[in-house]
C-alpha cells in the first residue's frame, strides 16, 4: 500500500474521503445511522445522568432541610413577633376607645374636673363590689370622691392610700343613692345587691314611671352631683296596697369588665351624718 | 426561714386573687386562692410554722378587702388550728383533709361575711346568697384544691424535706 501511492496522493485520499463523508453527513444520509448509534447512547446517558442526581440529591438533601428548618424557624418567631403585636395594638386599640368616650364624657360634663385611673383588681370577698384603682391620695384623690365611666356613674370612693384607693361600686349590696327618673322626675332610691343587679326603691304610688324610663343621680345627699345617668327602667312592680313602687334597672355600665374610670376631683361630698338625729342629739 | 419564703408566695398570692380570681367569678362566687394555699400549707407534716402563713395571708387579703379589717386572718388563723389538730390526729389522706379543710373554710369565711354585712345593717336575701354565692365559691375552691395541694407540697419538699422511714 506504501508502494502504490506516494505521501501527498495519500493525504489527499483520505482527505477526499473525509469531505465526503461530511458531505453525504450534511446532506443527511447518515440519518437512519446515527440514530441507530444515537438511541443506546442517549439512553445510557440519559440513565447516568440520573443516578448522577440522586446522588447529588442524597448528599445535598439534609444540608438543604437544615436550611429550611431554619428558615421556618426564623419565620415563625417573625411570625409570632407580629401575632405580639397585633394583639398589642388591639389593645392599644381598646384603650383608646375607651380614652375617647372618656374624654367625650367630660366634655359633655365639662362643670366637673377629672382624674383618669386604672382598674388595678376587685375585692376578694365575693359579697362586695369594689374595685381597686392605681390613683391615692398622692394624686389629689380623697374618699366620698365620685366615680365615672364613659357611660355614666361607677361608684364612689370609700378608702384612700397615697398611691391606690377603693371604690365601691353602685352595685354593691351596701349601696344606696337617692335618684330621680326621667322624664317625670319622680324621686327614689336606688340600691345594689348581692347579685349585683340594681334596683329602685321607695318610688311614690302615684309617680308615672314606665320602662325605658331613664334613671339619674338627683344629687340630695351630697354624695354625688347630679344628673350623671346610671340606667334604665327594665320593669316595674306595683301593688295596689303598697306603700311605694319598686323598678329593676339596667345600668348602662358594665361593671364586670371596667378597664379605666375617670374620678370627679372638684366634687366635695357632704357628711350628713351630723343631721340625722340620735339619741344622744335628738 | 419558711416565713421569708412564703412571704413572695404570699405576696403573689394576693395579687393574683384580686385581679385574676375575683374576676372569673362562678354565677356570683369567686375562689379563695389565699385559703386554698394557707391550709395546703398547714396540711405539710414536716412545717410547725403554718400559722406564720395565715397570718400574714389574712393580712394581706384583709389590707385588700372591704370587709372590716381581722375577718380573713381570724378565720385563716381558725383554719390554720384546725389543719393542725387534723394534721397531728390523721397521719394520712392529707389531700382529702385539704378537701375538707377547704369546704370548712369556705363555709367558714363566707358565714362570717355574711354576717357582719347583716350586723352592718344590709339585707342579704339567705337563699340566693347560698344558691349565687356560698355554693359556686365552694365549687371553685374545691377544684383548686388538687393542683394548689401538689404545688404546695412540692415547695414544702424542697425547703423541708419530709424524714424517710427506714
Amino acid at each position: 500500500m506504501n508502494e502504490l501511492f506516494s505521501q501527498p496522493s495519500r493525504i489527499l485520499i483520505i482527505s477526499l474521503m473525509i469531505l465526503g463523508i461530511l458531505a453525504l453527513a450534511f446532506s443527511g444520509m447518515f440519518s437512519t445511522l446515527s440514530s441507530v448509534v444515537n438511541a443506546p447512547l442517549i439512553s445510557a446517558q440519559s440513565w447516568f445522568s440520573q443516578q448522577y442526581q440522586a446522588a447529588r440529591d442524597f448528599v445535598t438533601a439534609p444540608r438543604d432541610v437544615t436550611v429550611l428548618r431554619q428558615e421556618i424557624s426564623a419565620l415563625e418567631a417573625e411570625n409570632a413577633r407580629l401575632q405580639a403585636e397585633i394583639i398589642d395594638l388591639q389593645q392599644q386599640l381598646i384603650e383608646f376607645e375607651i380614652l375617647s368616650a372618656l374624654l367625650e364624657f367630660a366634655r359633655s360634663h365639662p362643670e366637673h374636673q377629672y382624674l383618669g385611673a386604672s382598674v388595678i383588681g376587685r375585692d376578694p370577698s365575693p359579697f362586695l363590689n369594689y374595685i381597686l384603682i392605681n390613683r391615692g391620695s398622692d394624686d389629689g384623690l380623697r374618699r366620698g370622691m365620685p366615680v365615672v365611666t364613659h357611660n355614666g356613674l361607677a361608684g364612689r370612693i370609700t378608702q384612700v392610700t397615697p398611691s391606690g384607693a377603693r371604690v365601691q361600686l353602685i352595685t354593691d349590696p351596701t349601696t344606696s343613692i337617692n335618684v330621680k327618673i326621667q322624664p317625670t322626675g319622680a324621686e327614689a332610691i336606688l340600691s345594689g345587691s348581692i347579685t349585683g343587679d340594681i334596683s329602685l326603691q321607695q318610688i311614690p304610688q302615684d309617680a308615672a314611671i314606665n320602662p325605658g324610663n331613664l334613671i339619674l343621680t338627683s344629687g340630695l345627699g351630697g354624695n354625688f352631683p347630679a344628673n350623671i345617668i346610671i340606667g334604665q327602667i327594665t320593669s316595674v312592680r306595683r301593688q295596689e296596697n303598697a306603700l311605694f313602687q319598686s323598678a329593676s334597672v339596667q345600668p348602662v355600665t358594665d361593671y364586670e369588665n371596667l378597664d379605666i374610670v375617670l374620678v370627679i376631683t372638684n366634687f366635695n361630698p357632704i357628711d350628713t351624718g351630723p343631721l340625722i338625729p340620735t339619741p344622744e342629739n335628738p | 426561714m419558711t416565713f421569708l419564703i412564703g412571704l413572695p408566695i404570699l405576696i403573689i398570692t394576693a395579687i393574683l386573687q384580686t385581679t385574676v380570681i375575683s374576676r372569673m367569678p362562678l354565677l356570683n362566687g369567686t375562689a379563695d386562692l389565699m385559703l386554698i394555699v394557707i391550709t395546703a400549707w398547714a396540711l405539710q407534716r414536716q412545717i410547725s410554722t403554718s400559722w406564720q402563713w395565715a397570718l400574714l395571708g389574712g393580712m394581706l387579703i384583709d389590707y385588700y378587702s372591704g370587709l372590716p379589717f381581722g375577718v380573713y386572718t381570724l378565720s385563716y388563723l381558725a383554719l390554720n388550728g384546725a389543719a393542725v389538730i387534723l394534721k397531728n390526729r390523721v397521719w394520712q389522706f392529707s389531700y382529702l383533709m385539704h378537701l375538707l379543710l377547704a369546704l370548712l373554710g369556705t363555709l367558714l369565711i363566707q358565714g362570717f361575711s355574711v354576717i357582719i354585712i347583716l350586723l352592718q345593717g344590709t339585707a342579704l336575701p339567705l337563699g340566693t346568697v347560698l344558691q349565687q354565692v356560698i355554693l359556686p365559691s365552694l365549687i371553685l375552691n374545691l377544684l383548686l384544691t388538687f393542683p394548689i395541694y401538689l404545688l404546695i407540697n412540692d415547695v414544702a419538699e424542697q425547703i423541708k424535706p419530709s424524714a424517710v422511714k427506714l
